[in-house]
């Protein structure tokens, strides 16, 4: 909030935090990303008992209650729609660097073809006025994959014949 | 650890810039500090104890404390421990003593760094000073630790 | 909150100097956006129950020593969140415009809610952005943050603080002969993974009010509530959550606030103290919502007062999307 004109200034102790963590992303999250690294391949996990296919990958079905293991596994397409798009515009920092998140940036709730869930990501779009719900998108791959999910930088906007 | 266990592992950080407001008694505090070298304390009107640091309200009369005084810079270490395991968000590299201390004049105690990494020259009741650094920079470590006299 | 102010275990704070915790139990309860409101059913609670006579609930936040959106985003997942997401207000315009490319809702009738909170906050007090001459155009011409959201569509980062006191009936006759009662209180909770479903609609919302209205005996919410205080982070979302609440059909929030009922002078007034895009210090927002509900209902709301009130809603809303309400009558619930 800004202060008053001729308010006395504050006084502040600055500091940063920076914490290293190390979480535990679970079995079904490995093989995602040993498939991602080594054969750019995109999983989710699907539940044995209604059939709903999870991207991310979960490990427990949200209906069901049933545990889906690494067996339950299926490969999905990279293609997928858009369910709803912003263009964030706006500074902040990214607790991941510390520093500025770059913006503007396409932003994303999509589907991918054959999931029933929905994920979040980047879209290589940053005027908003080109976005529309339904659109199609498709995921790019780095060719220098390390298994985390900067190997999936964005969806790109795609056209295709119907 | 194991190669199938460190598969799992998502290794992150979280950094994030932030600012404490920390209130008119500790602005004083850190100012006399890093100004003038000197350590102030607040006096409770009705018992006489002096906290170090100041605090706003007595805790054992519930009174508002505002006449500040100045305390020593030496004082008496009541507890100490070494530290000789390093994590990664330690203010100095292992081993460095933290001592509990309690400043002439004061009836509190509180702590901070001794520069004696060998515990068999800690003691306590032994005599420690406040050693000021030279550039401050609005922090408690602005008494940059204390020595043994 | 923790991650906002880099504060943790900020109840040890709770000491001799701010809040009178000193030598007594202090509990701290953080639950995100709904902090507020959980404070406020675990203030019920603790009294409802018999295990104390009277308690102090009390909700605060100073957004100015860290910043929402980089607190927001540490709390989500590390792997497959935090990478993109940019706060809350991210998903909030992914909520907007979904909801808006449903029901053909328009940026207007957005910009509307601001209006009408922004000049309702002009009435209270302890309103952060007080604008008793704001307009649509300024709304719709202010710079887009996050498509479809203008900065004007989006709550502040503020700083404040707000206390209820929770008393049992006896002690109650003590403070006060002018009570606001609390009359029913439900939690809901639909998360299972954050991007399982779309809910800009948010269920949760809804699933709560079957619970509160049916246990304080209300059956059309429009008729049988004066006031409601509700949790709206944006514009476009006050219009999807009185529709959730059942004050609306399905697409129908737009044209509930096009025909005045949500106006300090209609049949149910939403927001009257300006609601959260006036004023959203995060850990007091929802219990501002319960306290401005319980200010109604004893009638001691001044310039923003609603004549008459008997029965009031107050609504907390969290980045998991979940819903607590509160209903609060003049009347004890028999
Ligand atoms: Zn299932
Ligand atoms: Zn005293």
């Amino acid at each position: 909030m800004s202060r008053k004109k001729g308010q006395e200034k504050i006084f502040e102790i600055k500091w940063k935090t920076d914490l290293p963590y190390r979480y535990s992303i679970g079995k079904l999250a490995v093989k995602f990303f040993e498939e991602l690294k080594k054969n750019k391949k995109i999983y989710g996990s699907k539940c044995p008992k209604c059939g709903k296919v999870n991207f991310p990958p979960r490990a427990v079905c949200a209906d069901c209650f049933v545990e889906m293991t690494l067996s339950d596994m299926v490969e999905l397409p990279p293609k997928g729609t858009l369910e709803g798009f912003t263009v964030v515009n706006y500074p902040f920092v990214d607790p991941q660097t510390g520093g500025m998140r770059p913006f503007p940036y396409g932003y994303a709730l999509l589907k991918l073809d054959g999931a029933d869930t929905y994920t979040m990501h980047f879209v290589n779009e940053t005027d908003y006025t080109k976005l529309k719900v339904g659109q199609r998108v498709e995921a790019v791959f780095k060719e220098e994959r390390e298994g985390n999910m900067g190997d999936i930088p964005y969806f790109k906007v795609i056209k295709e014949e119907e | 650890m194991s190669e199938e266990i460190e598969k799992k592992i998502y290794r992150g950080r979280i950094k994030v810039p932030y600012k404490h407001t920390a209130g008119a008694y500790v602005e004083r505090f850190i100012t006399e500090i890093g100004k003038n070298n000197k350590i102030m304390g607040v006096k409770c009107p009705k018992c006489g104890k002096v906290y170090v640091p100041p605090k706003m309200i007595c805790f054992t009369c519930f009174e508002k404390m505002e006449e500040w005084v100045e305390v020593g810079k030496q004082g008496t270490v009541k507890g100490f421990t070494v530290v000789t395991h390093s994590t990664p968000v330690m203010p100095l590299e292992p081993p460095y003593a933290y001592g509990i201390i309690t400043l002439d004049g004061a009836d509190t105690d509180f702590v901070h760094l001794i520069n004696e990494s060998d515990p068999k020259k800690l003691k306590i009741g032994m005599r420690v000073e406040a050693v000021f650094k030279e550039k401050p920079r609005k922090r408690i470590l602005d008494i940059e630790y204390f020595k043994a006299i | 909150m923790d991650h906002f102010e880099g504060i943790n275990f900020s109840e040890m704070w709770c000491g001799i100097e701010s809040a009178p915790g000193y030598l007594k139990p202090v509990v701290k309860v953080a639950t995100g956006g709904t902090t507020g409101s959980s404070l406020a059913i675990c203030g019920y609670y603790n009294v409802a129950s018999g295990i104390y006579k009277n308690i102090l609930v009390i909700g605060w936040e100073k957004l100015n020593e860290g910043g929402a959106t980089t607190g927001i985003i540490t709390a989500f997942d590390p792997v497959w969140e935090r990478p993109s997401l940019a706060g809350a207000l991210g998903p909030l315009a992914l909520m907007a415009g979904m909801y808006s490319a449903k029901y053909g809702i328009t940026p207007e009738q957005a910009a509307k809610v601001t209006v009408k909170n922004r000049s309702n906050a002009a009435n209270n007090p302890f309103a952060h952005l007080q604008m008793p001459n704001i307009t649509i155009d300024y709304v719709m011409s202010s710079q887009m943050i996050s498509y479809p959201l203008r900065l004007h569509d989006v709550c502040p980062q503020s700083e404040g603080a707000c206390a209820i006191i929770y008393a049992n009936e006896e002690e109650t006759k003590k403070i006060t002969d002018n009570p606001a009662w609390v009359k029913s209180v439900a939690t809901s909770h639909y998360y299972t993974f954050g991007t399982d479903d779309k809910m800009y609609d948010l269920p949760t919302a809804t699933m709560a009010s079957k619970k509160v209205y049916k246990k304080a005996g209300i059956k059309d919410p429009i008729r049988d509530l004066d006031v409601a205080e509700i949790y709206e982070p944006t514009s476009w979302s006050e219009l999807a959550w009185t529709e959730a609440l059942g004050f609306a059909e399905p697409g129908q929030g737009g044209k509930l606030l096009d025909e005045g009922i949500t106006q300090m002078s209609g049949e149910l007034p939403v927001n009257p103290s300006g609601g959260v895009l006036s004023t959203n210090p995060i850990g007091a927002t929802a219990l501002v919502r319960v306290a401005e509900a319980a200010i109604q209902v004893m009638g001691r709301g001044e310039k923003r007062q609603i004549p008459d009130v008997e029965t009031a809603l107050a609504m907390g809303f969290g980045g998991s999307l979940w819903t607590e309400l509160l209903i609060l009558g003049k009347e004890k619930l028999r």
